[in-house]
């Protein structure tokens, strides 16, 4: 019952990445792509979650944390690049 | 197997995967940057953080569940952060409202 319902939950997530795969490619402006890679890497942080506990492996996790750092710091840097012109 | 902990865990756990559906629904429909990024934003907060609270729930103080919650409240502390960060970049960078906006507090008072 439990893992029939990660595996729901799993292919709902991956449904839920093709909005994204679009907005990035057809995204009118830059900001619009941030937005859709930033939603992307939170769609696939919480899918590293569901399959960590999917799999009872605790090294998905780290993955996940990895991802989440990176992922604010390239969100971080691209607004600051279009804000200012220069990241520092 | 049917104690209260998994049922919570299941009922978080589909909390924050509607609220994922949800945001990916607004960032495919709405017609402009800053609506979609409202409603983007709450896949990193409700959406990322149900999961890992329902994770915390069914494995217990493990150093999976650990794990979990430390990577729950990394992303409710960063992603408004984010988010503020690049609506202010896209407001600066010239991208416009949509048509249906009546108001618009920050561009008056920064130009």
């Amino acid at each position: 019952m439990n893992s029939l319902l990660l595996n729901i939950s799993l292919v709902f997530m991956v449904l839920s990445l093709i909005p994204c795969l679009y907005r990035i490619i057809k995204g009118p402006t830059i900001p619009d792509r941030v937005v859709a890679i930033d939603a992307m890497t939170t769609v696939i942080i919480v899918m590293l979650g569901v399959y960590s506990l999917l799999q009872n492996s605790v090294f998905f996790m780290d993955v996940a944390l990895v991802l989440a750092i990176i992922s604010f710091v390239g969100t971080v840097t691209i607004s600051k690049y279009l804000d200012e012109g220069a990241v520092f | 197997m049917g104690s209260i902990l998994d049922i919570l865990s299941n009922i978080f756990l589909m909390i924050g995967i509607f609220f994922v559906f949800l945001g990916m629904l607004g960032l495919l429909r709405l017609p402009d940057i800053f609506n979609r990024l409202h409603a983007t934003t709450k896949i990193g907060t409700i959406g990322a953080f149900g999961v890992m609270i329902a994770i915390v729930l069914k494995v217990g103080f493990t150093p999976m569940g650990i794990k979990a919650i430390t990577v729950g409240l990394f992303l409710l502390l960063t992603a408004p952060v984010a988010a503020h960060m690049i609506a202010r970049a896209a407001h600066r960078h010239g991208v416009g409202l949509c048509k249906e906006s009546i108001i618009d507090e920050y561009g008056k008072t920064y130009k």
